[in-house]
């Protein structure tokens, strides 16, 4: 505001609504909801919600230099002005407190009671060529003014005495403003550097902000924050904001404030002329353009965050906290859930926990994922012909682990290979096409899915499997490939003609059935160039196989939009033994690179699947199939490297995280089948009160003991009926603090306390029978008895049941008041 | 899907921190008004606070939770000069059936000469210890020898960055195949300093904290750090707030486990972010590391996340006080994941703040809605 006629904006200090915009004139407005029916026509809108209305202009006074809002009640809107001639007026605008009464002191000075409206003698003159350059009231003492001069003065006025002034001798003496939060704090600049002064020590500032390269035209503190200071630089569209964490403190007091500064940009690129702060509303601030464009704008504090283990975000913005919770809705797809949640999703559909059908749990994790679908159906082909390995030929146990070695390994130990050349079927003519058998070649078709175990290759109720999914170019392309012209193109008409068919499979079909071997045929050379234009991955492959020479099927092979399992299939009937292990060996390591799940057939559950599924999870986070996948190893051999342990681990705090303690259970029990090692070692002891001895019955030397009875002719199990004693010592047990019967006893049924409650217990019961007898105590008071007893005096109770013990036995553990969240 | 909804926090200045407990059921929430407040979630799914109380004689930055296995303990650090450790006990009144908690101050760790800027726990496997940084630019690591005795801290490691702290991450990983590590960064706001986070690794040999690393390409300053949750990964993620969003992949490179010296990383960068526009204050990571938070003076929060390439996108932006962002009224949902939004979104997005005409509500009440 000092130099030229820029706007200025002034925030009425008692009207939430009103401020005053000064650059040659005094223009008064009001801020008010935008469209609403008590903004006019005029109004100027502020932003997507307010819009200002101009109440009155006053242009009385010249040269202002700075302005001031008186800052009592009464009489509303006087103004002081410091001018560029070094005078200080009082001035008014608006009509509303015309008639009103004057305050005694502007009577005394304007000795002007009746005008009332424009007050235009000077109250005091600097002197002769001094500019005041800013001016404000500090709000502690209304008589007292605190004036800026242009000979480097910082000056303190009493308006009541005139002579009476305090001076400081410094180069900031522009725009001098005081923390309405605390009153002795006063900031004023000079050029780019802001000073802050502490008026009950007033010889020299407290600290100086960082210096702006550019003059500062602006500066004003947060009338709603504590220590906020905001700063505005000449031709800038920047306003910086400065965060004081300083207890102002007069005396003695070394601590540096740490101020945090920030920058806010009001309206993006234009550049603001200046900023008055709202004197209620949190952190809000009008801003105006050198065209006097206004802009309504509130600066946002800064916000802090954290995410919750269940995907919530929660954020404090100033001094509110905002929860942004996932919706449970069912419209987002699939492919945009966060792993997180699907993981989570998956747990509680006890995904991985299907060991009968093991290729169900791709079903189980939603069915729509291409790579799970295939790695679920590798370790199912893998189990199915390990199990039926193992029921045929019990001693064969390498051949057992070979299984479980992948397709590298098995084709790497293939010997044997018998080739053959086979003729179409339904013609006899033969083919110039080989085929390579052996042994491991067929082990290896048996866990791509292709055949099934058997003496003989049939590929048949694998066809059928297919063409029932609707994989019917799939089917065409498997059938043509055991040489089956005519299977396949019948597949392909009962797939055009099918409901919904597509006509493009007849098209196909016929031009199948004019396949010729001829090298030279005007058919091969269309075929060749024209599937290039097939969409279909297997339609595509199924013309490249038929015009390529025998050997070199590259086409198929290194078609990435067709199954790693049908390719490898494919390599593993057409390859030779040199060609086989180059390409597998090739096709394994871009499947590990690429994390791609596909890649397990041929990697098996060995270190290199480790590897594959070490990029997996580099990749997706998804540490749930990584866990459960290498459970269905062969027993031991994977679950020893660190990282499927750290998988392990993970996974089983996330289900912690999310309070799926019943799942976690679940896992725990899925891994102790095929890891014992993993199984916890018991963590509690009871001992008895007399001989100190566990009673625990498994414990020591029982079941001798228990023997030893039995031969002595004792009738009955003596561990059954001496249950409410200690076997040890015979002595009986604690009692319950309940039903005060010896620990051991059975349960009686809880007495009924309503209706609902026996319901409830009911099935309760029915789960927890065995439960009902366990022992229970209070780690703090050790009182306790049988836990169903505990549980029903606990659910209406929160001391302790025995009489005089105050103990809130419940309270003590807020870990154990917290629900698991997922059902058992 | 994500909904926002405002709760009163009754906090009488500006919140500092917010912090959720291991399950998310808990949260502590700190601010300038030199109190805390702790909250619990009702069944309902309601935010209760149980808990507020007056902790130190400054602002208060930030508050962590310990792990649940250590009980129920907070820690808390300010510009008093100190950090608190707090713990819930169930006392003799009946605070619990008034729906209050108690905590109790077991220790006040005085060291730092300046304000303490961050406060976090170790990993759980580390056991029950404690970091804290200053301003002054020193970290320190102190351990509760007995976990069950909580006002007995000691000190065991002093480490000397140089530079002001102002905040510090420790690297969640559980791996034996990874040293305890911890980031540093430093608010000085000085370029020619260099690189203003540092990691430094825990050799087992020397038993002290060393430098591994320092991002150089970092020069501004750094308002906050995370790791990432490593979940198994062979590598580790940092997110880092500065005048931009950065998140940089360290992938420890194979030593020889005879060498004592640090482990030597590849540092990448796997994304940078200036859509805030401006100084980035805060970043924080889901339980996966697959979707990061950051917030900044644009008064936004912003969602990332990473596609199978892993290329970050953002894939929402809610306006600081939970309504959607202005020039795209609604809920967001209907436009993400579209090929049009997600270039908007990762564009340069003016700077827009919505006014408040009304008072903000008090009752909690659905906002703007995006998607993860």
């Amino acid at each position: 505001m000092s130099s030229g006629y820029k706007p200025d904006i002034l925030w009425s200090p008692h009207h939430a609504d009103r401020y005053v915009i000064c650059d040659t004139e005094l223009s008064l407005y009001r801020i008010g909801p935008a469209g609403s029916s008590e903004t006019k026509a005029g109004a100027l809108p502020l932003s997507e919600e307010t819009a200002a209305t101009l109440l009155a202009i006053n242009s009385d006074t010249p040269y202002m230099k700075c302005v001031a809002w008186y800052p009592k009640q009464e009489p509303e809107c006087l103004l002081a002005v410091g001018q560029a001639n070094g005078r200080v007026v009082l001035t008014s605008l608006g009509q509303s407190h015309n008639s009103k009464s004057v305050p005694a002191e502007k009577v005394r000075l304007s000795g002007d009671v009746d005008s009332g409206l424009v007050v235009t003698k000077p109250l005091y003159e600097l002197g002769q060529n001094d500019a005041c350059l800013s001016l404000c009231w500090l709000p502690r003492d209304h008589q007292k003014l605190l004036l800026a001069g242009m000979h480097r003065n910082l000056a303190i006025f009493d308006l009541r005495n005139t002579s009476q002034k305090t001076f400081v001798n410094t180069k900031a003496i522009q725009g001098v403003t005081v923390d309405p939060h605390f009153q002795d704090r006063v900031a004023s600049f000079f050029e780019g550097q802001v000073a802050i002064w502490d008026l009950r020590k007033f010889e020299k500032p407290v600290f100086t902000l960082t210096e702006q390269s550019k003059p500062l035209t602006k500066v004003a503190w947060c009338r709603t924050r504590m220590g906020l200071l905001a700063t505005l630089t000449r031709d800038s569209n920047i306003i910086r904001l400065y965060d004081m964490q300083h207890t102002p403190m007069p005396f003695g007091d070394e601590v540096e404030p740490t101020i945090i500064e920030r920058s806010v940009q009001p309206c993006s690129e234009s550049i603001i002329s200046s900023f008055a702060w709202h004197p209620s509303a949190q952190n809000r601030m009008v801003v105006v353009s050198p065209n006097r464009v206004m802009n309504d704008f509130t600066v946002f504090e800064r916000i802090s965050l954290a995410w919750s283990s269940t995907t919530a975000l929660m954020w404090a913005c100033g001094r509110h906290l905002y929860e942004c919770a996932e919706d449970a809705g069912q419209g987002v797809a699939a492919t945009e859930k966060d792993i997180a949640t699907k993981m989570r999703e998956r747990a509680q559909l006890r995904y991985g926990h299907d060991t009968m059908q093991v290729w169900r749990n791709h079903m189980l994790a939603g069915g729509d994922d291409p790579q799970l679908r295939s790695l679920w159906y590798t370790l199912h082909y893998i189990l199915h012909c390990s199990y039926t390995e193992n029921v045929e030929q019990k001693q064969q146990s390498n051949k057992q682990s070979l299984i479980y070695s992948g397709i590298k390994n098995i084709v790497k130990s293939s010997s044997g290979t018998t080739e053959t050349r086979h003729c179409w079927s339904g013609s006899d003519r033969q083919t110039d096409v080989p085929r390579y058998h052996s042994e491991e070649r067929s082990l290896a078709l048996q866990l791509c899915g292709w055949i099934s175990r058997g003496p003989d290759i049939d590929v048949e109720p694998f066809l059928k499997s297919l063409e029932q999914e609707g994989e019917r170019e799939r089917a065409a392309a498997v059938a043509l490939f055991n040489l089956d012209i005519r299977r396949a193109i019948q597949i392909l008409n009962k797939g055009a003609s099918a409901e919904k068919g597509d006509l493009n499979l007849t098209v196909v079909a016929m031009a199948l059935s004019g396949y010729t071997d001829e090298k030279n045929s005007l058919w091969r050379e269309m075929c060749s160039s024209l599937r290039l234009q097939l969409k279909k991955p297997y339609l595509c492959i199924m013309f490249a196989f038929l015009t390529s020479e025998p050997g070199a099927y590259d086409a198929v092979l290194y078609e990435s939009r067709v199954a790693v399992r049908d390719r490898v299939a494919f390599a593993c009937m057409f390859l030779n033994d040199a060609q086989l292990p180059r390409y597998i060996d090739k096709l394994t390591n871009e499947m590990k690179e690429a994390g791609n799940l596909e890649g397990i057939l041929l990697t098996g559950l060995t270190k290199d699947g480790v590897d594959l599924m070490e990029s997996y999870v580099d990749r997706t986070g998804d540490v749930q199939t990584a866990s459960f996948c290498m459970l269905k190893g062969s027993p031991g051999e994977v679950l020893k490297d660190p990282r499927v342990q750290c998988w392990i681990e993970n996974y089983r705090n996330l289900l912690d995280a999310w309070r799926f303690w019943h799942k976690r259970a679940e896992f725990d029990i899925h891994r102790s089948k095929l890891d014992p090692s993993s199984k916890p070692l018991a963590q509690v002891f009871v001992s008895c009160n007399f001989c100190g001895k566990s009673i625990s019955y498994s414990c020591s030397a029982m079941p001798h003991q228990g023997r030893g009875f039995s031969q002595y002719g004792v009738s009955g199990s003596p561990t059954k009926s001496k249950v409410t004693s200690c076997p040890g010592c015979r002595k009986p047990l604690p009692r319950c603090a309940l039903c005060l019967m010896n620990m051991g006893t059975p349960v009686s049924s809880c007495p009924g306390t309503g209706k609902a409650d026996e319901k409830a217990d009911l099935t309760r019961d029915k789960k927890l029978a065995q439960f009902n007898n366990w022992f229970t105590w209070c780690h703090n008071c050790r009182h306790g008895g049988h836990a169903g007893h505990m549980l029903s005096w606990f659910r209406d109770h929160s001391e302790c049941p025995v009489s005089a013990c105050t103990c809130k036995c419940m309270q003590l553990d807020t870990t154990g008041n917290l629900v698991p969240s997922d059902s058992v | 899907m994500f909904v926002a909804r405002s709760i009163a926090a009754d906090h009488k200045d500006l919140i500092h921190d917010v912090s959720y407990d291991f399950h998310g059921r808990r949260m502590a929430t700190c601010s300038s008004d030199q109190s805390m407040k702790v909250w619990d979630k009702g069944g309902n799914a309601e935010w209760n606070c149980t808990a507020s109380w007056k902790t130190h004689s400054g602002s208060v930055w930030r508050v962590t939770w310990a792990h649940p296995e250590f009980g129920q303990v907070l820690a808390s650090c300010s510009f008093d000069r100190t950090a608190i450790v707090w713990e819930e006990i169930v006392g003799e009144s009946n605070d619990k059936q008034r729906g209050q908690s108690h905590w109790i101050k077991r220790t006040t760790l005085v060291d730092s000469r300046t304000s303490v800027t961050d406060v976090k726990f170790a990993p759980k496997h580390m056991g029950l210890m404690l970091t804290t940084c200053s301003a002054d630019g020193v970290v320190r690591i102190y351990e509760a020898p007995d976990v069950m005795n909580l006002s007995q801290w000691s000190l065991q490691h002093e480490i000397s960055s140089k530079l002001s702290c102002s905040c510090i991450s420790w690297n969640p990983s559980s791996s034996r195949a990874h040293a305890p590590m911890i980031a540093v960064g430093s608010d000085d706001s000085n370029v020619t300093y260099g690189g203003k986070v540092q990691i430094y690794e825990y050799n087992e040999v020397t038993r002290k904290y060393a430098k591994a690393e320092t991002l150089m390409t970092v020069t501004d300053a750094v308002h906050d750090i995370a790791f990432a949750p490593n979940l198994g990964r062979s590598f580790h993620v940092l997110a880092i707030a500065t005048k931009d969003v950065r998140i940089f992949k360290l992938v420890p490179l194979r030593k020889d486990s005879s060498s004592s010296a640090p482990t030597k990383f590849e540092v990448q960068v796997l994304a940078q972010f200036d859509s805030h526009n401006s100084q980035v204050w805060r970043v924080s990571w889901n339980i996966t590391s697959t979707l990061l938070a950051s917030s900044g003076d644009d008064g936004c929060v912003r969602l990332w996340k990473a596609n199978y390439m892993d290329n970050w996108k953002c894939t929402g932006i809610l306006k600081g006080d939970g309504s959607p962002v202005s020039g795209q009224p609604g809920a967001l949902s209907g436009i993400l994941g579209s090929a049009t939004a997600q270039s908007a979104l990762n564009g340069n997005c003016p700077m827009k703040c919505a006014v408040m005409s009304k008072p903000r509500p008090r009752k909690e009440k659905p906002r703007g809605g995006i998607l993860p």
